[in-house]
This record gives C-alpha cells, sequence and structure tokens, in this order.
C-alpha cells in the first residue's frame, strides 16, 4: 500500500474515532450482544 | 452567500416538494413488503433455532441485497459512492450487525412472549428514531408546532393502535420466560432505533441507499455466521442446516421481501428523515395483520371484543400514518438538514457538490450505470439458487386462503411497480 493511501486510512479511521455519533450505535451494539449472550 | 434568483429557488422548491411527497409513498411501500415478509415465514415449524433460523433469513438477504442493485443500476455506481465517501462503508457495515442482532433478539422474544407484547415494544423504534434525528441530524428544527404534532402525535397513534391489534392477536406468553421475552423486544427496538443513526449518516452525505445496503449485508451476514458458529457449534450448525433445506426456501423468500420493504425504507429514510420514514415503515404491522387474518385465519372464531380491537387498532394506526404523512418538512427545516449534511461533508471531507446531488436525488458526474457480467453474473446466481431452493421446498399442511394471498400480492406488486415507476422518474433511483 502506498504512503498515502495508508495515511488516508489512518486519517479516515481518526474521523471516525473522534465522532461521537459512531459510539452510539457501537455502544448499544455490544449492549445487545451482551443481552443476547444473556438470553441463549 | 447571495440569495438565489425567485425562478431558480422556485424550482428548487418544487424539487423539494416532489422528494417529500417520493419518500412519504416510499414510506407506505415499505409498510406493505416489510409486512409482508411475514408470510413466508409463517409457513416455517418453529423447531428450528432462533439463530438458525434468522441465519439462513440473512442469506436470502445477502443474496437479495446484492443482485437488486445490479438489476436496478448496476454495481458500478457502488465503486463511484465509495471513491467519494469510503467512511460510510464502516458506517453501513454497523448498521447491518446490529440489524442482525436485533433480528435474532426478535425471534427470542416473539418465543417467550409472542407477537403480540413483542410487536410494540420493538416499534417504539420509531419514537427513538425521532429523537435521534432530532437531537443530532437537526430533523424538526423549525418545524412548528403543528408538526411537531403531527409527528409525535402520529408516532403515539400508531404506537397505540399497534398495541391495540397486538392485544387482539394475543398468545400465552411461555412460563418463566416473559421478562426475558420482554427484555429481548425492547432490545431489540432499541438496536433497531439507534441504526438509523448509520442510516441518516450516510443520506445526508449523498450515499446512493443501492450502494450503502451492499456493505450493510456484510456486517448482517458476518454477525450473524459468527454468532450461529459461536452459539450452536460449525457442526451441529451444518446438521441443522441441512435439516432445514425443505423450509429454506420459505425463509430465504422471506429474507429477499424483506429487502424489497428495506429498500422503500431506505429511501424513505432519505428523503423525508428518519423521524417519518421509520414511522411510516412501521405501518407494516397493519399489512402482517392483513395476511394473518386472511391468509392464515388466525382471528377465526374470534370473540366481537377481538373484532373492535383490530378496527381500532387498525384505524388508529392509519390515522398516525397520515397525520405524519401530512408533516412533511417545510423548506426551514429543510434548511437545517442542508446544516448537518455540511457538517458531515466538512467532517469526512467530501465534495459539497456531491453532498447537495446526493440530497437532491441529482445525477453527479458522469458515472456509469451500465451493467457489467458481474452483475449478470449476480443475478443469475441469485435466480439459480432460488429455483434450486423452490425445487426442494414443502408447502406444508396448513389451511391458506389462496385467493387473498394472491390479492395481497397483486396489492404489494401494484405498489412495487408504482413506488418504482415514481423513484426511476423522480431520482432515477438515487
Amino acid at each position: 500500500m502506498s504512503p498515502s493511501k495508508t495515511d488516508g486510512s489512518r486519517n479516515l479511521f481518526h474521523v471516525i474515532a473522534t465522532d461521537l455519533h459512531f459510539w452510539i450505535p457501537f455502544a448499544v451494539l455490544v449492549g445487545g450482544l451482551f443481552l443476547l449472550d444473556k438470553l441463549r | 452567500m447571495p440569495a438565489a434568483p425567485p425562478a431558480q429557488s422556485s424550482t428548487h422548491a418544487t424539487r423539494l416538494r416532489s422528494l417529500q411527497a417520493l419518500g412519504i409513498f416510499c414510506g407506505f411501500a415499505a409498510g406493505a413488503w416489510l409486512g409482508g415478509a411475514e408470510a413466508p415465514i409463517k409457513l416455517v415449524n418453529p423447531d428450528i433455532s432462533p439463530i438458525t433460523l434468522s441465519l439462513i433469513m440473512v442469506y436470502g438477504v445477502f443474496l437479495a441485497r446484492w443482485s437488486v442493485p445490479a438489476l436496478i443500476r448496476g454495481t458500478s455506481h457502488v465503486r463511484n459512492d465509495v471513491r467519494q465517501a469510503p467512511h460510510l462503508v464502516v458506517w453501513a457495515v454497523l448498521a447491518g450487525c446490529m440489524w442482525a442482532v436485533a433480528n435474532t433478539l426478535t425471534i427470542y422474544a416473539i418465543r417467550n412472549v409472542g407477537l403480540s407484547i413483542a410487536f410494540p415494544l420493538w416499534n417504539t423504534n420509531s419514537l427513538l428514531g425521532i429523537f435521534w434525528g432530532f437531537l443530532l441530524f437537526n430533523e424538526l428544527h423549525y418545524a412548528g408546532w403543528k408538526r411537531w404534532l403531527g409527528v409525535l402525535g402520529g408516532a403515539a397513534c400508531m404506537f397505540s393502535g399497534a398495541a391495540l391489534l397486538a392485544i387482539a392477536s394475543a398468545h400465552q406468553a411461555a412460563p418463566g420466560k416473559a421478562a426475558g421475552g420482554i427484555l429481548a423486544a425492547l432490545g431489540a427496538g432499541i438496536l433497531w432505533g439507534t441504526m438509523y443513526i448509520p442510516y441518516r449518516k450516510a443520506y445526508l452525505t449523498g450515499m446512493n441507499p443501492l450502494s450503502f445496503i451492499t456493505f450493510f449485508t456484510v456486517g448482517e451476514l458476518a454477525t450473524m455466521t459468527v454468532l450461529a458458529i459461536a452459539y450452536r457449534g460449525a457442526t451441529p450448525l451444518w446438521h441443522e442446516l441441512i435439516g432445514a433445506k425443505s423450509v429454506m426456501f420459505w425463509l430465504m423468500l422471506g429474507g429477499f421481501v424483506w429487502v424489497l420493504g428495506d429498500l422503500f425504507q431506505q429511501y424513505a429514510t432519505k428523503y423525508v428523515g428518519i423521524s417519518r420514514g421509520i414511522p411510516l415503515s412501521n405501518t407494516n404491522q397493519l399489512w402482517g395483520l392483513l395476511w394473518g387474518i386472511f391468509v392464515f385465519h388466525e382471528l377465526r372464531g374470534g370473540s366481537h371484543t377481538i373484532y373492535v380491537q383490530v378496527a381500532g387498532g387498525s384505524l388508529l394506526m392509519a390515522l398516525g400514518a397520515l397525520s405524519i404523512a401530512l408533516s412533511s418538512a417545510t423548506a426551514r427545516e429543510h434548511s437545517s438538514w442542508q446544516d448537518a449534511a455540511d457538517r458531515e461533508g466538512n467532517r469526512y471531507g467530501i465534495e459539497h457538490e456531491y453532498v447537495r446531488a446526493g440530497m437532491e436525488g441529482r445525477a453527479y458526474g458522469a458515472a456509469t450505470t451500465s451493467r457489467s457480467f458481474l452483475d449478470w453474473l449476480l443475478i443469475l446466481v441469485t435466480t439459480v439458487m432460488f429455483a434450486i431452493l423452490a425445487f426442494m421446498a414443502k408447502l406444508p399442511h396448513m389451511d391458506i386462503a389462496l385467493g387473498w394471498a394472491a390479492a395481497l400480492t397483486i396489492a404489494m406488486l401494484a405498489l412495487l411497480a408504482t413506488c418504482g415507476i415514481a423513484l426511476w422518474r423522480t431520482t432515477r433511483f438515487r
């Protein structure tokens, strides 16, 4: 992978990781998996 | 920024109005197809485990989510969208993971407390959708009290109607399992209500629903496969899948029909937002009830009270949907959506014109939309797979009213055709 592509990917994941909107559904997903594990 | 000339501004307003009407139409079509997806699943006996049942449905969903976009526009536009907004792949996969977990939870909920209690509980997803739409994406900002009343009153009406319908078709809760079933239904509602954050995120930044669903389904399939292998074990799962070959067609057909409904739901979300699109899609319960009563004779021999509850619940749901349909966004509210879109565009470095074109259902750049060899291969593989499964399928011995089944299928197909033509004429499926 070229350096510019690597930088682009890193930057993309940094922007997503610092977006609060991402963590809301992510936290709900983890909660859902936890609930499913308890119910099965 | 200078104000747009009056003629240009008037054209823009007309375009926004037609997109709003289209979004509302898509919401109603979504209700019909999402509700109709329950019909093939009713033909399957309940001995299969919820995880395996969900996994087989997701196989059908996966095939549909790749073959339908290939048929409608070709997959070349998917590559163009990913080049413009690569971050949305992550959002789509996240939404797919959420859908898979929520769908599995609903199966546990139905088995433990019955559809009657489970359905209204997970339909609270529309209230959560309104909350997230307002909080994160400027929906219902500057909407005025009449529109607030229309949307919130309509959602409350639909919730009450759903509860009445559910009581009318009541099942007995399995002893000792009620709490788990209620938790599963509420969990599914929270997962689905929050899943609309990625949906709205994608459509505010201009992504085509046909592109979004192709990555969404990767999350669905990966999550369900991991869950199924982890919970059932690879060898027992394989035996269960082999044992289920005679019903696999019905489950995968249910998944395929569901995808068509979801596609309309995605367009509704895109053009009227989650605060209006999701409650409209929740009219699926009415369609599910029509299939249940007329095709599967579910309320046969019911008391007068049950029929009053069904009529009252249906009327409340219809009134709620009408109230939301009449509360379309004003130009001022739409401009606050644009602010949210600009914020997303700036954050993720997306071209302003791409975002605007996507929101207005216009073409961006000179993207090719012709179908490639890969597209035809996807369509062929899906058709052959369904043909083989149909050959192996067995129709269970059930009392089914085929006349009503045909009438409802024709009504659904008519909605598919008219809404499909409207989408094509207005946006070319953008």
